[in-house]
């Protein structure tokens, strides 16, 4: 897989990072080791082979449908956004 | 040149569980203040893990089954990845590889049948509402469950659209596995359509028509886009594919110039979650809890309730059951009821809200028949029954707190002298008053009045028999 700059400018782009040019080009070169790194495994022959889902072979992990109180409020996660307004998150113009 | 259209819908259901997908937090917001449905996992707060509601797995199954669909034993759950700030979690979890549900169809009541693809379960985001120079969100919707529901491109009209949309409202309702509150987008609707040259075996250039609320939207929606695009053809230029909105109130689609750089969600399994291995006894217990559904009431119905009756029956589960325990021998007079409340009452839906049990109306039914109500007391009766002060009377009590029963109505002393006139013992004198004899008419009013235990009114009893007897 290639890696240059423009797909560290994608990336950013999709997970709205605003990035400088010089971190650009830094993680380019990180990003490129570690997938160069990484791709040791394509020497494996993985042909149907399933994707690993779960490592501790766990399934069915599920709960009952009931109501349980949650440790923080309302109040206290709103607390936690940059602003809100009539309890709600304010965001920057998205739309 | 004609042109021919086909159609694929995704539909995305909210399923009614108490609690989210993902956390033990109240799922119905309805009438809620924002944000206060909401948990540390709908806030993805660093550290929080998703725990599956195991109840929506048993909702996916029924709504499967409702669908005449496959339930994947194995099923898992995927990440989608996108930045936008109606999910905090910057992906949504959802089921890309393996879902739930998987192939399976639709019968629409024209018996048209549309195949589905398959059906996944995956939690809901946020709610934007945007304003002049900032949005606001609110949370209250993040993780709701939802199945998603994909047809195969098997829709070929608008109509079908419409009744396509309108069956699987029905189905997930009779179900029980959502409110199907449209208004408040318990259902919603994206609509792919596409024109070609009638005959041509390709499909043409598709555009998405997304997030309709409404069958009507959806009807009109492919419609403008047929019209649209054929004007588009018949010009010499190309369709692009795209998504576009619509408007109710333009009655338009128009092009969302979303950016036009490839969608990359960049999937991956997600890891906080382990793979769903369902046991045969699992899937096939939750799928024995599936109620009767609309085909199983047409079938049950066919030839006692009018098709255009029940179609419009068929849209309150809650009614049909309660049909469902009536005897046939009634059903037809009770079906008619139902439905001259539902097409002529104001507010006629809050009639559904309490229904009156199923001895009240099997007795209302009976008292009509036997002409102890006439067609209008029977109707005025009937609406009493929903009448909270009349709760605890039974339908005879009513009846006659309002006076209605009949005993010296036409109809109902009609019947009695046909019973007197119907035995043997009359016949002779009945045979003598055709010769001339006037004066036995009173040994058959007499017998008249002895059958109707004397609550008959003798002149009117009088006049029928000269009637009948002309």
């Amino acid at each position: 897989m290639e890696v240059n700059c423009e797909t560290i400018k994608h990336l950013a782009k999709l997970s709205n990072f605003s990035l400088s040019d010089k971190e650009t080009e830094s993680l380019t070169g990180d990003l490129k080791n570690i997938i160069n790194y990484i791709s040791e495994l394509d020497k494996l022959d993985t042909d149907g082979i399933e994707p690993t889902y779960q490592v501790f072979e766990m399934e069915n992990v599920w709960r009952d449908d009931e109501i349980i109180k949650q440790d923080a409020d309302r109040e206290q996660l709103l607390a936690l956004t940059k602003e809100e307004k009539d309890h709600q998150i304010k965001v920057p113009k998205v739309l | 040149m004609k042109y021919y259209p086909t159609i694929g819908i995704e539909c995305h259901v909210q399923l009614s569980t108490k609690t989210k997908l993902f956390s033990e937090v109240d799922n119905d917001a309805r009438g809620k203040e924002p944000n206060s449905c909401v948990s540390p996992v709908c806030y993805a707060l660093p550290g929080m893990l998703p725990r599956l509601n195991g109840e929506a797995i048993k909702f996916a199954i029924r709504a499967g089954k409702a669908m005449n669909c496959e339930i994947n034993a194995s099923s898992r759950f995927d990440r989608k990845h996108y930045f936008y700030p109606d999910s905090p979690k910057g992906y949504q979890i959802t089921q890309f590889y393996h879902p739930i549900i998987g192939a399976g169809y639709v019968e629409l009541p024209s018996g048209t049948k549309i195949r589905i693809e398959h059906a996944h379960l995956e939690g809901d985001a946020g709610k934007l509402t945007h304003f002049d120079n900032y949005s606001l969100v609110d949370l209250n919707r993040v993780d709701t469950p939802l199945i998603e529901i994909v047809s195969m491109p098997d829709i070929h009209s608008a109509k079908d659209a419409h009744d396509y949309c309108k069956e699987l409202w029905r189905l997930m309702r009779f179900a029980k596995v959502t409110y199907g509150d449209l208004y408040n987008g318990n259902m919603r609707f994206d609509v792919n359509v596409s024109i070609a040259p009638e005959g041509s075996d390709k499909l043409g250039t598709r555009a998405e028509v997304k997030n309709l609320n409404s069958f009507r939207s959806v009807e009109r929606a492919v419609e403008y886009e047929i019209a649209r695009q054929t004007k588009i053809l018949e010009a010499g230029e190309k369709v692009v594919q795209e998504t576009r909105g619509w408007s109710d109130a333009t009655g338009k689609t128009t092009g969302q110039r979303s950016k036009e750089e490839a969608k990359d969600y960049r999937y991956m399994p997600e890891p906080d979650i382990p793979p769903i291995n369902l046991s045969r006894q699992f899937i096939n217990d939750e799928a024995a809890k599936l109620p009767m559904m609309p085909s199983d009431y047409r079938e049950k119905f066919n030839g006692k309730i009018p098709t255009d009756i029940l179609e419009i029956l068929l849209d309150y589960p809650e009614l049909m059951e309660k049909l469902n325990g009536i005897d046939e021998k009634h059903i037809t007079i009770i079906s008619n009821l139902f439905t001259s409340v539902l097409l002529a009452e104001e507010k006629s839906a809050e009639y559904l809200n309490d229904l009156p049990d199923v001895k009240k109306l099997s007795d209302l039914a009976e008292m009509n028949e036997k002409k102890e109500l006439s067609s209008t007391a029977t109707k005025e009766v009937f609406l009493r029954l929903f009448d909270p002060q009349m709760k605890g009377r039974d339908t005879k009590a009513i009846a006659k707190e309002l006076g209605l029963i009949q005993e010296n109505d036409l109809g109902a002393l009609e019947a009695i002298v046909d019973a007197v006139l119907a035995k043997p013992e009359t016949k002779k004198a009945q045979d003598d008053f055709r010769n001339g004899e006037e004066k036995v008419i009173g040994f058959l009013v007499g017998q008249v009045m002895k059958e109707s235990k004397g609550k008959a009114n003798p002149s009117a009893v009088q006049q029928i028999l000269r009637d009948k007897l002309k």
